[in-house]
């Protein structure tokens, strides 16, 4: 070090500055990562995060007492700041529906689902799964007989989906869904919109059954009302009407029955919940020892109403793989959309 | 900062596409060379209909009073005017045999280019073939009003096929000739004057597992404009098959593409390189010389491509389908040069060659010289390419025609394939003396 020290006396006292900083630049530059030894490595992330640590806390403290002052003086508050999600920062796309498009209208009264949802025709759904289910398909089928009103299983056998969909036809069906098995796990959904809709092909994973889940209600035979979250885009509306053609457009609001398709960075998340409305009264005084803001509010007004939830089953996620053009037909079809990996450009382009 | 894949839009040159789409809307498109040739949508002409779905669409760019036909879904075909959209008339096709629309569709639609001499000027012939196969060519006279057209000169009607559906059909370049194919129907060309089927394709034997693939073209187009015996049809069982009328009945080369259906086929103006666009939204060119892939067009496209159109003048290529998009490429380096959202299902896309005369004097220059450029450059090794590397198959052929046919007429024939340089070079200039003589009328 003496030696370097002195080198850089030596050669000049016109810039001894810049080296100055470039050291300092390397002290904070040196990642942990960068460190081989382990213990000293550890040693050092477990500084550096602790000092993030203090820091944000710090930071936190800091807008707490600017906001409480803002309160106490009569201001507005400093608004808060957004956190940047890969939501938030989604890349922009043209296909976005806007409300103000008379042409998504008309296309919309025009699309294969329109019978349906205009209620001329009651949505009649067959379910079938592959050739060989078993274990959690079957499972699977039951529960989702009970979530979708209307449904109606039949064995797959040994016959063509093609036959199969000839039949459901004749037998006036407005949707097929197909369970798909693999290794005894239902992996994929197939959504058929009949006699002429298109052919939804999702990925199936993070399946969990009713009896799987904690604390979970039964539902009961009342129609269902439905969410659908965040279909957007061109492909999500299409896929939204598909998934709303499913269900009848009539709900039964005694039953408090509500079905979720969560559309969240093109995973669709479905989820299957019972409601319903209580007022606080009762608990009031437990709300008291909680916390004292709540405990003036409820003095005002005693009877609050609030909503709980509770889940009755099955839980899963979709992925869409392909949206075909007319019915199930692998070889000989056109493809609205299908996934490419070229597509796959930036963890924030989504498609639904 | 996040990556972001914004396109990159090189710009196109001026350029005016027409896109009509599943709600008979026309759209028209155009790039212009002083927005940076960013190409957007600037017209669209009628109302949003489902029934009045676009089917097939032809035009006739010539300079002056151009004419474009619409055939729609509910059996009305529709002349319009390529520069304005005004409707001349429009025609309904349920009248004669009573059939209804929805059941026996347009599937093929030409408007005929070159003048009947019996007729007046303010007139078109049009030749219709549905997908029962009930081909027709009448001619039209418009007057003023739109209400009363008159159907004048001669109106023949015939059957192309007994049994299966036509999907595609097409008119050559001397316009006396047609192909006709479909499911279930082997493609043949008829004599366009008298009426005459004057060639069918054989099948393709069985597969080594003795397994005969169904007959089912989805779409044809020539090779060349001038040379009605070779043409290109793409078939259900992504296949793209190149015939020779003079050779034999059954294609000549066959070239695979991918695992879904080809859906368009479209000829480039070299007369041997063919685009194609499949089920699930490959865009490619192929060589028909050899047979061989010369490439994808990258672009993330993801829905069936119905139709591509070769632009008349620039190495450009526009494809569109079922994303909605209208995609616009270069031939050369295969590179999506813009995509321009549309918001409907695209089944038909044509491109107004008339469109860059129209611009303004000082973007001509610079026109033309990318013309040139693109022409020469890469024109100069294709020549050598013919003539060096002369493929085996396309030998055998030409030794076999010769003997079968006529002495005179393959003589002509290979003589205009060894001057094709040159004759392209003459056209060149020929085009650009053109361009000249339309400089000083401006």
């Amino acid at each position: 070090m003496g030696i370097k020290r002195k080198k850089s006396e030596n050669e000049g006292g016109d810039e001894p500055k810049p080296v100055a900083v470039e050291i300092e630049k390397k002290k904070k530059g040196i990642l942990p990562s960068m460190i081989k030894n382990k213990d000293k490595r550890a040693a050092v992330h477990a500084k550096l995060k602790q000092e993030k640590k203090l820091d944000k806390r710090k930071k936190v403290k800091a807008r707490d007492a600017a906001e409480k002052r803002a309160l106490e003086l009569g201001e507005e508050p400093p608004a808060r700041k957004i956190p940047k999600t890969i939501e938030n920062t989604r890349e922009e796309d043209e296909t976005v529906c806007r409300p103000d498009d008379e042409e998504l209208f008309v296309r919309n009264d025009a699309d294969e689902f329109s019978a349906v949802l205009k209620r001329e025709s009651n949505p009649k759904i067959l379910i079938t799964t592959c050739r060989f289910n078993s274990s959690r398909g079957p499972a699977f089928i039951e529960e989702l007989l009970s979530v979708i009103p209307n449904a109606q299983y039949y064995k797959r056998g040994t016959y063509d989906l093609k036959k199969i969909i000839e039949y459901a036809n004749k037998k006036e069906f407005t949707s097929l869904i197909v369970v798909h098995t693999n290794r005894r796990e239902p992996d994929a959904l197939l959504i058929i919109g009949l006699p002429n809709g298109p052919t939804a092909h999702f990925k199936l994973s993070k399946l969990v059954l009713r009896k799987d889940i904690k604390n979970h209600g039964n539902p009961t035979s009342h129609e269902p009302e439905l969410v659908l979250n965040n279909f957007t885009t061109r492909l999500g509306h299409r896929i939204g009407r598909l998934i709303q053609s499913l269900f009848p457009q009539e709900p039964n609001f005694r039953g408090r029955r509500v079905v979720t398709f969560h559309n969240q960075r093109d995973f669709i998340f479905f989820r299957h919940h019972r409601y319903i409305f209580e007022t606080k009264e009762t608990k009031q005084p437990e709300v008291k020892g909680k916390k004292t803001k709540d405990s003036k509010a409820d003095a005002i007004t005693e009877a609050k109403p609030f909503a709980r939830l509770q889940e009755c089953g099955p839980r899963f996620t979709l992925k869409l793989i392909s949206l075909q053009h007319g019915t199930f037909d692998p070889r000989g079809g056109e493809f609205e959309w299908v996934h490419k990996p070229e597509m796959d450009t930036s963890r924030r382009r989504f498609f639904l | 900062m996040p990556r972001t894949t914004t396109l990159e839009c090189p710009g196109c040159p001026p350029l005016r596409a027409l896109t009509f789409d599943e709600l008979g809307l026309i759209k028209v498109t155009e790039a212009r060379s002083k927005q940076g040739g960013v190409p957007k949508m600037v017209e669209r002409w009628g109302d949003p209909d489902a029934s009045k779905c676009v089917l097939a669409a032809s035009m006739d760019d010539r300079k002056f009073d151009p004419l474009l036909a619409v055939a729609r879904k509910n059996g009305t075909i529709e002349v319009l005017n390529p520069l304005n959209g005004d409707l001349h008339f429009s025609v309904s096709n349920v009248s004669e045999n009573g059939v209804q629309p929805v059941e026996d569709a347009v599937s093929g639609l030409h408007l005929f280019a070159k003048q009947n001499l019996e007729l007046t000027s303010r007139s078109c012939t049009l030749l219709t073939c549905t997908m029962k196969g009930n081909a027709s060519i009448r001619s039209y006279e418009v007057t003023k009003s739109a209400a009363d057209v008159t159907s004048t000169g001669s109106s023949r009607t015939w059957n192309v096929c007994a049994g299966g559906d036509i999907l595609c059909s097409k008119v050559d370049g001397s316009e006396s000739y047609s192909l006709f194919g479909g499911k279930r129907v082997e493609m043949n060309v008829w004599d366009l004057e008298n009426c005459a089927k004057i060639w069918t394709a054989k099948s393709p034997p069985k597969n080594s597992l003795g397994i005969f693939t169904p007959t089912w073209f989805t779409s044809a187009t020539y090779l060349s404009k001038d040379d009605h015996r070779k043409f290109v049809a793409g078939t259900n069982s992504h296949e793209v098959r190149l015939y020779d009328i003079s050779a034999q009945r059954r294609p000549v080369i066959t070239v695979n593409f991918r695992e879904t259906p080809i859906k368009a086929v479209a000829e480039d103006l070299d007369g041997y390189t063919i685009y194609i666009g499949n089920g699930s939204g490959d865009l490619a060119s192929v060589d028909m010389r050899t047979g061989k892939l010369l490439g994808c067009f990258l672009g993330k496209c993801s829905g069936s491509i119905r139709s591509i159109a070769r632009h008349p003048e620039f190495p450009v290529i526009a494809s569109c389908g079922l994303d909605s998009y209208l995609r616009v490429w270069n031939v050369k380096t295969r590179e999506l040069l813009s995509a321009v959202f549309l918001k409907q299902h695209l089944t038909n896309v044509l491109f107004d060659s008339n469109f860059a005369d129209e611009e303004t004097k000082v973007t001509l220059p610079a026109a033309d010289q990318l013309h040139e450029e693109e022409h020469i450059a890469p024109g100069t090794p294709c020549e050598d390419d013919g003539e060096t590397v002369p493929v085996k198959k396309k030998k055998s052929r030409e030794k076999k025609r010769s003997k079968k046919e006529a002495k005179a007429e393959s003589g002509n024939k290979e003589v205009s394939e060894e001057n094709g340089g040159k004759k392209s070079k003459s056209k060149k200039s020929s085009k650009r003396l053109k361009r000249e003589n339309l400089d000083d009328e401006l």
